[in-house]
């Protein structure tokens, strides 16, 4: 590489050169350079010159030159570039510090073009390239910035006031676009462009549950007189949905009460209604007192319907006082009738049921209580013997596949009755050859391999997976568990 | 057969051991023994497997006779053959 110095034959190049390097910030070590960075230098020096700029425009320019032509030199000029790209915000307000980190040829251009014009100008042909750079290098999403910007240019061209700070980005944000760098800084004029578009009202919901909450103390209120709780107990059982489902129907349910005035919505509410908190419980519970004396029949199912559910509940302390509270007569009778409904809430068909029971409260009474003064008699001894026995009995009918006399049934039971004597004597004898009084496992084992059930094909867990269901099979196969544990423990 | 299976099938819904009846077999026949907990479900594993086989020889039986209905006399000579396999 021909030293730059020495191939140059032109005394102005020279001279800037040395001007250049005189105002430079810290001196570093002539180097050699190509002769061609020289001449662009040159003519950019040359062209700076011109201009009514600060050496410091000159300089980065130059800068950006040197960098373009030879990375590797740490000039003044490429440290102060490379301030400039890594804080441009210092650099906007002044449309001097504004560096163009763009191609040596357009770098040229520019400088040719500023020459000419005046500063504002200046930017506008900086900009022009490196927008067209820019379309060149970004992703087409980034278009409309780049309008945005044009736009801006347009404005700064006309010298409107608003230019400074959009102008400012629109120029940092071309030096990062000729970097390939993301759009961050534009993002900031949509902003204020669109203040609506920032933020959306948020927050309907609030308000609908305020509202739903108030609903549903009112509803409530008016509850207390409907048998609201009846319905309630029938589906109990069933299982218990979230409060928010609950209060949504609870309200329809009150509303539909009110105007309807108990039957009618009665299996609705039921349907609805499987469960309620304590808290809905306890205050429904005290309404019905307050409202005992009015509506007697009403609040006997009431409170009768209010002392199961909570009983359910676990709530028993409150129903009971209610119960007490209204009428100990009443009180009697809905015992009984609680009692007498009680298996009654089990059954799937609730809503003709709860329209009899609420309608005529007594009359299932009696016909509950006959068959309960009825107890079976004394149980023969061999009952249960026989009871359990039939239960394999069934189990060799259906493996037969074929229909049995009753005889062979009976021949059955009598079959079994000797195994288990021949198992019982067996199984003594192992645990005896074992010197225990205790039957354990292994002992079975031992059995089933001697009566061939077990052979070295057939091991004792591939029956038992076989042969018994899920729980069982738990219970007798060990099974390692998370956390080095094994279920049943050996 | 359609009934029977339907029947047998309404009926062997339960595949619960009657642990209970079991452990009150053994005390009766050997009061002064123990039976394991575990042991429970095996005896009923043995009860079933026996069973099983019992009804299968009694099937045999019943085919070998040609009779579409299992009698006593089957079960009998099934019962002999298989309690003497099932001595250990």
């Amino acid at each position: 590489m021909a030293d730059s110095y020495d191939g140059d034959s032109e005394p102005t190049t020279r001279t800037l050169l040395r001007r250049v390097l005189d105002t430079a910030d810290t001196r570093t070590p002539r180097r050699r350079r190509s002769a061609r960075v020289g001449y662009e230098r040159a003519l950019s020096e040359s062209a700076s010159n011109h201009t009514d700029y600060g050496s410091g425009l000159s300089r980065i320019q130059l800068a950006h030159v040197h960098t373009s032509g030879n990375v590797e030199e740490q000039t003044p000029r490429t440290l102060l570039k490379n301030i400039l790209l890594t804080a441009p915000e210092s650099s906007i307000m002044r449309p001097e510090s504004v560096v163009k980190p763009v191609p040596t040829p357009q770098v040229v251009q520019s400088s040719r073009r500023d020459s000419s014009r005046g500063s504002l100008e200046l930017q506008l042909p900086e900009l022009e390239p490196s927008t067209t750079l820019a379309l060149g290098l970004l992703a087409p999403g980034r278009r409309k910035q780049r309008l945005r910007l044009s736009v801006f240019q347009q404005g700064v061209d006309q010298g409107l006031p608003l230019s400074q700070e959009p102008r400012g980005n629109a120029s940092a944000s071309s030096l990062t676009s000729s970097l390939n760098l993301t759009f961050a800084t534009p993002l900031q004029p949509q902003s204020v462009q669109r203040p609506g578009l920032a933020r959306r009202p948020p927050t309907h919901r609030a308000v609908d549950v305020g509202a739903f909450l108030q609903d549903l103390r009112d509803t409530s209120l008016a509850l207390d007189t409907q048998p609201f709780s009846q319905p309630l107990v029938g589906r109990s059982p069933s299982g218990y949905h979230s409060l928010p489902c609950l209060s949504h129907t609870e309200v329809e349910d009150a509303e539909r009460a009110i105007s309807h005035r108990t039957q009618s919505s009665g299996p609705r509410l039921q349907n609805h209604n499987p469960g309620k908190p304590a808290q809905l419980l306890a205050g429904k519970a005290k309404k019905v007192d307050a409202h005992a004396v009015s509506f007697p029949n009403n609040s006997s199912t009431i409170s009768g319907e209010d002392g199961v559910e909570p009983l359910q509940d676990g709530v028993d302390e409150e129903a009971e006082e209610r119960m007490e509270e209204t009428s100990p007569e009443l009180a009697s009778s809905t015992t009984e009738f609680l009692q007498a409904r009680q298996p009654q809430f089990l059954e799937p068909a609730l809503p003709p049921r709860t329209a009899v029971l609420s309608s005529e409260p007594l009359e299932p009474l009696p016909t509950r209580l006959p068959p309960r003064a009825r107890t079976p008699g004394p149980r023969p001894r061999q009952d249960p013997h026989k009871t359990g026995l039939s239960h394999y009995v069934k189990l060799f009918s259906f493996s037969a596949k074929m229909p049995m006399e009753k005889k062979a049934l009976e021949m059955v039971e009598k079959c079994l009755d000797k195994y288990f004597q021949h198992l019982c004597d067996d199984l003594e004898v192992f645990a005896a050859h074992a010197g225990r009084k205790t039957v354990k496992p292994e002992d079975l084992e031992l059995l089933m391999r001697r009566q061939g059930l077990v052979n070295d094909q057939v091991s004792l867990h591939v029956l038992v997976e076989r042969y018994l269901p899920l729980e069982y099979r738990q219970l007798l196969i060990p099974c390692a568990f998370s956390g080095n544990s094994v279920f049943p423990a050996q | 057969m359609a009934f029977s299976t339907t029947v047998s099938q309404r009926k062997h819904i339960k595949r619960k051991a009657p642990r209970g009846f079991l452990k009150r077999v053994f005390k009766r026949q050997k009061p002064h023994l123990r039976l394991e907990t575990r042991g429970d479900l095996l005896v009923h594993l043995n009860c079933l497997l026996f069973v099983h086989r019992l009804a299968e020889e009694t099937r045999m039986n019943a085919f070998e006779n040609k009779c579409g209905v299992i009698k006593k006399e089957h079960v009998q000579a099934a019962a002999k053959v298989i309690l003497k396999k099932s001595r250990g």
